[in-house]
């Protein structure tokens, strides 16, 4: 049973503020990944989790045991670090072996298991090697056979991708969602890259000031954020934001109005918003636009991803907007254009709070 | 295009001037990049072949002459390996020799073990740790002279030291009036205590820094995978520290044999000759009997005996450092 519970969770650093009051619940077998900007307290909660930190206030639940008071040893969890952490001194058969010597396994077992995990993790050709002498993919193999040589039944995991290119990284992260299928342990990950939270996560925790932002599915996150911070945060390229004031339209329904866009809202949003200022928030694959010659905006530039093409484009407005459109689009620098917003994606938020209004 | 170009190029040239002076042509010699880059390895060479390389050969070429300072240079004569030969044969060299490996054996072992307790006691961060590093690292900075001055007075028979000692010493029967500087024994251990509370405060140093190159992560991660406090010590800290403790070592052993100021200023190598190091012993060859050759033939055969101890000890400490990658944790 490796369920964690994390209850009121503080932190504090002299007068520093780290973490101000966790309260989560991570089930048996998740891959939770906890995401936010630097600062934002992830890595310290996970410390806390792992016993590497000790909480200011607040409870940590393994099971049904509090932990607050046991040693990182003695919690049953494995951990990857951000720079690995792999002994330099040990080969890499040593390092595998490390936890399970110094708990004094009988050596005939360490080596069946030592050979087990490599096995596993594709390295078996590696285990007289040094460290040093391993790529960094191998180093994060060998780093995640050092964990899971031990059967942990949570794996803690701070930001392992960090240190690896852009194409390693795609790769690994296929393979630590391999890794959390097979071996159906409790995943907690954390990472400041949006993209990662949203591939591998079954729940993402957003973090930030040392609180919790939201807690959800990568998609819901994506489709319903729950404050402009967390809008901002998920999404490539950022959301469009617009300053502006909820009024009553022409018809039954709401209009978001802001300097040359009146934006009619869907059916439902609360009517108690109308009057209020507000923040308009909507992605750019929910920009539509259209060449016309006597369009409000005027493109700026475009930035073709293949599959698709970003169009930024002014349009007397405080910023520019981006538009998601097909390749193809004739669209380029100078064109004037027409735009609207796919009214049942547009994202109202609390210009002061940044807290989600409809 | 390329037409039109070439006028404008043709007119850009610069006018031809005369030779410069020779002072401007020597610093645009100088200012070369394969001759800038050259100037300061030749004034590293020169200094170099000045103070290392010419005294050396000088020392090697006197050292297989027959002369003393007493008498005119012109006089000595071409003796060979006569002054080998003859330090060679002289007990007083080869005991001299080994009280020096003694006396820096039992020194470079007391300031490897005092400094490293100290370092892995005050490496985490605490109130007052700076304090505490100050302190520690006050006895290095003090002037050998007066060191050897605080001790002397401190060894008095009616000294600080033995009314120190006198209460544990007296139940047991034994006289607290210790001859700190006129007993053979307790003469040696003298200048070896000295010399620790003055050189501890190096190994200490350079095993502080150590502790704080350690990445805290590798401690972390040992401690999640189970590790207790002393095996962490004995698995992490201290293989990764091996690099360290050669420096320590290396550096304390090259200046524990040439251990000199504390003889001269606690014993003068007495009583009879129980403290003399062997820096002592050819001080009196040449600066009092003025055997400079069989000084120098015995400055050249030390030179050779202390390079094979270090490199040895290194060698033995590296190899050591591999077999505790091997070793079963």
């Amino acid at each position: 049973m490796a369920e964690i519970v994390l209850r009121d969770l503080v932190k504090h650093f002299g007068s520093a503020v780290a973490v101000a009051g966790v309260h989560l619940q991570i089930e048996d077998g998740e891959f939770l990944i906890m995401v936010g900007p630097s600062g934002c307290g992830k890595t310290t909660t996970l410390n806390m989790i792992s016993g590497l930190e000790t909480p200011t206030s607040g409870e940590i639940f393994i099971g049904d045991q509090v932990v607050n008071d046991l040693e990182p040893g003695e919690r049953g969890l494995g951990m990857v670090f951000q720079d690995l952490a792999l002994f330099p001194h040990m080969t890499v058969f040593e390092n595998i072996a490390f936890g399970l010597r110094v708990k004094k396994t009988e050596e005939a077992e360490v080596e069946r298991r030592v050979r087990a995990a490599a096995d596993a993790m594709h390295i078996g050709a590696l285990l007289d090697k040094r460290p040093s002498e391993c790529s960094g993919g191998e180093a994060q193999r060998v780093a995640l056979a050092r964990t899971i040589v031990n059967d942990p039944s949570v794996f803690l995991m701070d930001e392992p991708l960090s240190s690896l290119d852009a194409k390693l990284r795609l790769d690994m992260r296929t393979e630590l969602k391999h890794l959390h299928h097979r071996l159906r342990a409790t995943f907690v990950y954390v990472t400041h890259d949006q993209a990662e939270a949203m591939t591998m996560a079954d729940r993402i925790v957003v973090m930030e000031g040392g609180r919790i932002e939201q807690v959800g599915a990568p998609l819901e996150i994506y489709r319903r954020p729950a404050s402009r911070f967390v809008a901002g945060f998920f999404g490539v390229p950022t959301m469009n934001f617009l300053e502006g004031e909820v009024a009553a339209g022409a018809g039954d329904g709401l209009e978001f109005r802001s300097t040359r866009v009146v934006q009619p809202l869907s059916a439902s949003t609360p009517a108690a918003v109308a009057g209020s200022a507000a923040t308009l928030g909507v992605r750019a694959e929910h920009v539509r636009l259209a060449p016309s010659d006597d369009g409000a905006g005027r493109v700026t530039l475009t930035e073709p991803l293949g599959d698709e093409t970003l169009v930024f484009f002014e349009f007397g407005g405080s910023a520019p907007l981006v538009a998601k459109v097909d390749p193809d689009s004739p669209l380029g620098p100078g064109d004037p254009v027409a735009f609207d917003f796919d009214r049942d994606w547009c994202h109202l938020f609390d210009p002061e709070s940044g807290a989600r209004l409809n | 295009m390329a037409g039109s170009r070439q006028p404008a190029a043709a007119g850009a040239a610069p006018p031809s001037r005369g030779r410069p002076p020779p002072g401007r042509r020597l610093a645009a010699w100088l200012s070369q990049e394969r001759v800038f880059r050259l100037i300061p390895f030749i004034a590293v060479e020169a200094v170099f072949i000045l103070v290392i390389i010419i005294p050396f050969i000088l020392t090697i070429y006197i050292s297989l002459l027959r002369w003393r300072a007493n008498r005119p240079f012109e006089q000595a004569n071409f003796s060979g390996f006569l002054n080998y030969g003859r330090v060679l044969g002289k007990d007083e060299f080869w005991m001299a020799l080994g009280r020096t490996f003694y006396f820096a054996g039992a020194a470079v072992i007391l300031e490897l073990l005092i400094g490293f307790v100290l370092a892995y006691l005050l490496h985490r961060h605490f109130r007052g740790r700076r304090l505490y590093i100050t302190i520690f690292l006050a006895p290095m900075m003090v002037v050998p002279v007066v060191v050897g001055y605080n001790f002397s007075m401190i060894y008095v028979d009616s000294g600080p030291l033995n009314e120190i000692l006198a209460p544990f010493l007296e139940p047991f029967g034994i006289d607290p009036r210790i001859r700190w500087l006129s007993h053979p024994l307790a003469a040696q251990w003298a200048i070896i205590l000295a010399d620790v509370w003055q050189w501890t405060s190096l190994t200490f140093l350079i095993f502080l820094s150590g502790f704080a190159a350690l990445p805290q992560q590798l401690v972390d991660a040992a401690r999640v995978l189970g590790a207790s406090p002393s095996q962490i010590f004995w698995r992490v800290h201290l293989p990764l520290l091996k690099p360290a403790i050669i420096i320590a070592v290396v550096i304390r052993s090259m200046e524990a044999l040439k251990m000199f100021d504390p003889v001269v200023l606690l014993t003068f190598g007495g009583p009879g000759i129980s403290t003399q190091t062997i820096a002592y012993y050819l001080w009196q060859e040449v600066w009092v009997f003025n055997k400079y050759s069989y000084g120098a033939a015995a400055s050249i055969l030390l030179l050779i005996f202390f390079a094979v101890f270090i490199f040895l000890g290194i060698w033995l400490l590296v190899r050591q450092r591999e077999s505790v990658r091997r070793v079963d944790v």
